[in-house]
């Protein structure tokens, strides 16, 4: 058995596992916590592209979230427009923010760009929390919006049960990790990892870095912002605390930290780790310590930090890969399972 | 045509003129030497050159072509790479990968690219060390990985900055062996180096920069018997003792 054949059907028992656990899973709560586990994997699979590859820390992705949230569920309520044409918008709007911050914040190092990230993401959260009307669209401040979930159905992007947002969710999760894939492995994926980890070096090999980080800001923010909107229809109330918040900006960059920032694993794994842990400890411990996910989060990122600086793919890959070697070298056929 | 043509080149760190009316011709082909003590100019020139600063005064044409004020990245896609005096590997990737993100400034496919990169790798002796991390390299195999990368990018021109600087002497033989191989290759060489051994086995032609300025030009030899070539190395009591 070879090691591509051993990794393809890694891959298909993953697939398998995904697709199937709704049918053997009936509880909505565990259904519930999957969801999200997919979402922020997916949302740290979104920053990773400028967060990791570009080798810059953006601490204010929760301004994309909100404007795919914002948009579509506006879209929604005072237009009638279907939310996945409102996604699109919602992206597409993202998109023209992102390269906005981008242009100016690129040329900043290290925690220059952070502070400006945040800061560019706390404006939009005091803008939406203090406007009632933006022109035509309300926004409703603090008190938020909430979609009567009056016409469900696959065009409206409402459903009664939890199944349909678990596959919606899985699609868009393996969609943006096969993107990631395809362009860790592109010109554009060597030019950022390049100008990332050396920047002088990059543009003196014909890389024009703050063209490639660009490039990345603008795919981030609009897969950011399609997330918003997913989470906006899945849980028909958006505020500004939910969908802009600084902590949501902070959760992504933790799970990267934590997974491993810059591979396609890294995101999936933080997500995997991280969520439960959020998700129990505000089950069980949610009236008694709340915010205890937080420390447990820093404290967790600490130790990593200090053991694994690149994240716990590493460890786990080579684990992986020497797992791998082992079903390919010594037992044939015999690792068909 | 030259290949490289500077005239009257200025460069001023705010009150400190670090490049003073510098002028000279490389022709296709050449290998090129620029010397001079520490803090001569010598990166400043380079540096103006590459495109890293804009010059504050005079001209660089490349094949006839003005380029004051160039980017970096355009420089590359016109033909002109470089090396950098302190290394700059992609310390977390393989070697193959360092490489290959030079042989992207020529083409968009990774497979094109891989090809061409293992061409040079090969080219220089280097495959063995393909899959190995380059921040784990030595400083000989950085300096060469430098050259690879550079020369992925398929220069006509190439700006050597200290490429032996640090090597022991065998390295710096086996450099030097690299760098006319690269000449016969049809490649004009500029190059920055201390190592006089070095330069003077190299250079069809040598300009010695002192504080900014050039003190002297010509063949090595003529340049090295030179009397304020000599000053400016060693200071002036040695100049007395040579005479």
């Amino acid at each position: 058995m070879t090691r591509r054949s051993i990794n393809q059907s890694a891959c298909l028992l993953v697939a398998v596992l995904a697709l199937g656990l709704p049918l053997v899973m009936r509880s909505a709560t565990y259904l519930h916590i999957l969801i999200l586990l997919y979402f922020y994997a997916y949302l740290t699979t979104s920053w990773n592209l400028v967060g990791g590859f570009a080798g810059v820390l953006p601490l204010g992705h929760a301004a994309f979230v909100g404007i795919g949230a914002y948009t579509s569920t506006i879209l929604y309520l005072q237009y009638g427009v279907s939310p996945w044409l409102g996604m699109l918008v919602g992206g597409i709007l993202a998109t023209l923010v992102g390269i906005l911050i981008g242009l100016p914040t690129f040329k900043m190092r290290g925690a220059y760009f952070a502070l400006a990230t945040i800061a560019f993401a706390e404006g939009i959260r005091v803008m939406i929390e203090n406007i009632d009307r933006l022109g035509p669209f309300v926004i409703n401040g603090p008190r938020g919006l909430q979609i009567p979930p009056l016409k469900l159905g696959l065009s409206n992007f409402m459903f009664a049960v939890k199944e349909p947002y678990y596959y919606i969710i899985l699609i868009m999760l393996a969609a943006v990790l096969l993107l990631t894939y395809c362009i860790s492995r592109s010109k554009l994926g060597y030019y950022l990892n390049a100008g990332g980890e050396e920047p002088e070096a990059a543009m003196a090999l014909g890389v024009n870095v703050a063209r490639a980080k660009l490039i990345a800001m603008a795919m981030s923010s609009f897969l950011t912002a399609l997330a918003g909107t997913f989470y906006a229809q899945f849980t028909l109330y958006i505020h500004p605390k939910s969908v802009v918040s600084l902590d949501l900006s902070f959760e992504i960059a933790f799970i990267a930290l934590i997974g491993g920032r810059g591979s396609i694993a890294g995101p999936v794994l933080g997500a995997l780790l991280l969520r439960p842990v959020s998700d129990f400890s505000r089950i069980y411990f949610g009236d008694t310590v709340p915010g205890l996910h937080l420390i447990i989060f820093g404290v967790v990122l600490i130790l990593v930090m200090l053991y694994q600086p690149r994240g716990l793919q590493e460890p786990l890959t080579r684990l992986y890969n020497r797992l791998v070697d082992r079903l390919a070298g010594t037992e044939g056929g015999e690792a068909s399972a | 045509m030259n290949i490289l043509e500077i005239r009257g080149l200025h460069k001023d760190f705010g009150g400190l003129r670090a490049l003073n009316d510098l002028s000279l011709t490389i022709e296709p082909g050449q290998i090129f030497g620029l010397i001079g003590p520490n803090g001569a100019g010598k990166s400043t020139a380079f540096n103006c050159i590459a495109g890293v600063y804009a010059p504050s005064g005079g001209e660089i044409y490349f094949n006839g072509v003005r380029i004051n004020g160039e980017r970096p990245w355009n420089l590359c896609k016109r033909g002109l790479a470089r090396t950098f005096q302190i290394v700059k590997p992609f310390a977390t990737k393989s070697v193959l990968y360092n490489v290959m993100v030079g042989a992207f400034a020529r083409t968009n496919s990774r497979s094109e690219a891989e090809r061409k990169a293992l061409e040079v790798l090969e080219y220089l002796h280097f495959e063995k060390h393909r899959n190995s991390r380059a921040g784990n390299l030595t400083i000989a195999d950085r300096k060469r990985l430098e050259i690879a990368r550079a020369l992925a990018t398929e220069p006509q021109l190439l700006l050597l900055d200290e490429v032996m600087a640090g090597l022991r002497p065998s390295e710096v033989d086996e450099m030097v062996g690299v760098i006319q191989q690269l000449r016969g290759r049809g490649i004009t060489i500029f190059v920055i180096e201390h190592i006089m051994r070095a330069i003077m086995a190299l250079s069809d032609h040598v300009v010695v920069l002192h504080f900014g300025q050039k003190i002297a030009e010509g063949a090595p030899h003529q340049v090295a018997s030179d009397e304020r070539v000599i000053k400016a190395y060693l200071g002036d009591e040695y100049v007395i003792s040579a005479g």
